[in-house]
């Protein structure tokens, strides 16, 4: 029985979105082979910025919850990366003897932290650079949310973590090397081979694809509902059974999963971490994209992380003063598309409806 | 008597303020009770109690003989209590549907929320319940673009997609015409076969069309409890309520 009711979406749109993803992901996917080398490696840094706006959309966009902590979880995915890659130059070195990095050495230690030693193993690293932060962030939501805070003053407790653990890991010389932070590390390596810039590429465009795609089909369930009555109304979806601070929590720790990923991605890349990414400035960067991309949107702020990535590219070369141009357009945005630019997108490609993805069944 | 809710000695306080000072109500399986009172009577704050919106101060509300004071308000839904709000509490961003599916029984948790599907009987669910508040039309409409009226009958129908055993409704009727109001007694009667419902009103014409018991509030207190008759013959709740509503139609 194929009863359609009037307030289900047509089915055209899910095909539409995958069209438009997979010819963007094709696009991407052969970018490299027309631009240098530079651009390569600055598109993958984008696209994990794009992602981590992604992440962030989930849960200010959809949710309601402005963070501004977003750059703290994606760091902590970084340096574990980061620890792993510098053990692995380390191990190679013999001028200081025991594996330990010269920072480390430097400061005083004779031994590797009981804390950071298991991020020697390639296993452990990579599971710590989802579970770290992702643990974190079940830890502050479970004091958040379960203790009925809630509005601006999130935000303010996302403020004061930021700023915390960047005082913490600049503080920390002997741990983290300071306002440094990690460099100078290995490469990352598969099977023993080095992996070259274009395989990071790919990498990073795998990534961000599945998380475009696994974030579009999370809010198309009835998990998307839920969060976005919780965003207009959470009092009201209390009264109709739901625990909110459990939803709240489990969007908020997946939101610093992706980003830890992203971080992780990031160090393979760039090379390098340091506190700067766990900073508020980082962290209102990524707000920023997704101010201007578009809340709820999920490609919006991805496009904005990108394209002003590629702004900040290009301005940084004819001023110095490239962020008045970025603080002008955020201007114009919030004043005058307060919506972001994805609504200026004709209506149909960006509707959110729930009940479009649940008609398949 | 097996009731199934009871509300004893209920004291809810704001700030020193006693909003209820010691309510009794039982209320009996598939039962209709009907509560009036003047503003400020303690009317909202009597549902909000057992919701566990606002917080009790003092005695006891036990549904189906398990004491429910205080449980978080998503618990207490879980039981299978629903309320409807004064203003209508609906979601004005969703569609009329959306308002229905979030409301439907079921699925709560949020693992089950991302895999569940719109089942067929979801979907026949949400189809009876657009006929019952004639919103078929409507369904896919965003509920900001619907009138006041309608957006009452929107939360009536999450109520009935929610399918609790008791019902507790805040003047489901205010902002309705007469006989918008009308064809919602009528739902409320029929409710009432299969569901426990509370109804706080303020028309006296829908009360009489439908109330069966009525309680009467004043200054967090029960007044007096009766049938609309013998309410209406009551000399103290004439004094405090009924007179003043007279007066105020005639002047």
């Amino acid at each position: 029985m194929t009863q359609v009711l009037p307030g289900q979406q047509k089915r055209t749109f899910p095909s539409k979105f995958a069209l438009m993803v997979g010819i963007g992901f094709v696009i991407f996917a052969i970018f490299p082979l027309f631009f240098g080398e530079f651009q390569t490696s600055l598109m993958a840094k984008l696209f994990l910025f794009g992602t981590l706006a992604i992440a962030l959309d989930l849960v200010w966009g959809f949710t309601g919850i402005l963070s501004f902590a977003q750059g703290v979880f994606f760091s902590l995915g970084g340096y574990a990366m980061a620890y792993y890659l510098k053990f692995n130059l380390a191990a190679g070195a013999s001028d200081y003897g025991g594996g330990l990095p010269e920072f480390m050495v430097s400061n005083g230690l004779e031994q590797l932290p009981w804390f950071i030693a298991p991020l020697q193993s390639f296993p452990i690293a990579m599971v710590a650079m989802v579970l770290v932060p992702a643990g974190f962030a079940y830890l502050i939501g479970w004091f958040i949310f379960t203790s009925r805070v809630s509005g601006v003053y999130i935000t303010i407790i996302s403020l004061a973590i930021a700023s915390a653990l960047n005082t913490l890991f600049v503080s920390q010389q002997a741990y983290t090397n300071g306002t440094n932070g990690l460099s100078d590390i290995a490469p990352l390596t598969l099977f023993g081979a080095k992996i070259p810039l274009i395989g990071l590429y790919w990498m990073c465009l795998i990534f961000t694809t599945a998380v475009l795609m696994g974030a579009w089909w999370l809010t198309k369930s009835n998990l998307g509902l839920i969060l976005r009555s919780i965003k207009e109304n959470e009092a009201r979806v209390s009264f109709l059974g739901y625990n909110i601070a459990s939803y709240k929590i489990f969007i908020w720790t997946l939101s610093a999963g992706i980003a830890g990923i992203a971080g992780g991605l990031f160090v393979a890349l760039n090379q390098f971490i340091s506190p700067v990414y766990i900073a508020v400035p980082f962290g209102t960067q990524v707000v920023i994209w997704v101010a201007i991309g578009g809340r709820g949107s999920l490609i919006g702020p991805l496009a904005a992380a990108i394209i002003l990535g590629q702004i900040q590219n290009y301005a940084e070369q004819i001023t110095q003063d490239w962020q008045l141009i970025i603080g002008v357009l955020l201007l114009i945005v919030v004043l005058f598309i307060p919506n972001g630019l994805i609504s200026l997108i004709p209506k149909q490609s960006n509707q959110v409806t729930s009940a479009s993805k649940s008609a398949s069944s | 008597m097996t009731s199934l809710l009871s509300v004893q000695n209920l004291q809810v306080e704001f700030y020193g303020f006693k909003a209820l000072n010691g309510v009794n109500l039982d209320i009996g399986d598939r039962e209709l009770v009907t509560i009036i009172g003047p503003n400020g009577a303690g009317k909202s704050t009597l549902l909000d109690a057992i919701v566990s919106k606002s917080p009790v101060a003092n005695g006891q509300i036990n549904y189906q003989g398990k004491e429910i004071t205080n449980l978080p308000p998503y618990q207490i839904a879980r039981l299978g209590i629903g309320r409807k709000f004064q203003n209508p509490n609906v979601y004005d961003e969703l569609t009329v549907f959306e308002n229905l599916l979030l409301a439907l029984k079921g699925s709560n948790g949020v693992f089950a929320s991302i895999f569940s599907r719109l089942t067929k009987w979801k979907r026949q669910k949400i189809t009876t319940v657009l006929e019952q508040i004639g919103l078929t039309e409507s369904a896919g409409t965003k509920v900001a673009a619907l009138s006041h009226g309608q957006k009452q009958w929107v939360e009536i129908g999450m109520i009935l997609a929610q399918d609790p055993k008791l019902i507790l409704l805040d003047e489901p009727t205010a902002g309705m015409t007469p006989e918008e109001t009308h064809a919602t007694g009528e739902l409320i009667q029929l409710l009432s076969e299969v569901h426990a419902v509370v109804v706080i009103e303020h028309d006296m014409e829908l009360v009489k069309q439908i109330a069966k018991r009525v309680i009467v509030l004043h200054q967090g207190q029960t007044l007096a409890e009766g049938s609309v008759q013998d309410i209406q013959n009551n000399e103290q709740v004439l004094e405090v309520y009924l007179g003043r509503e007279q007066i105020d139609v005639t002047a």
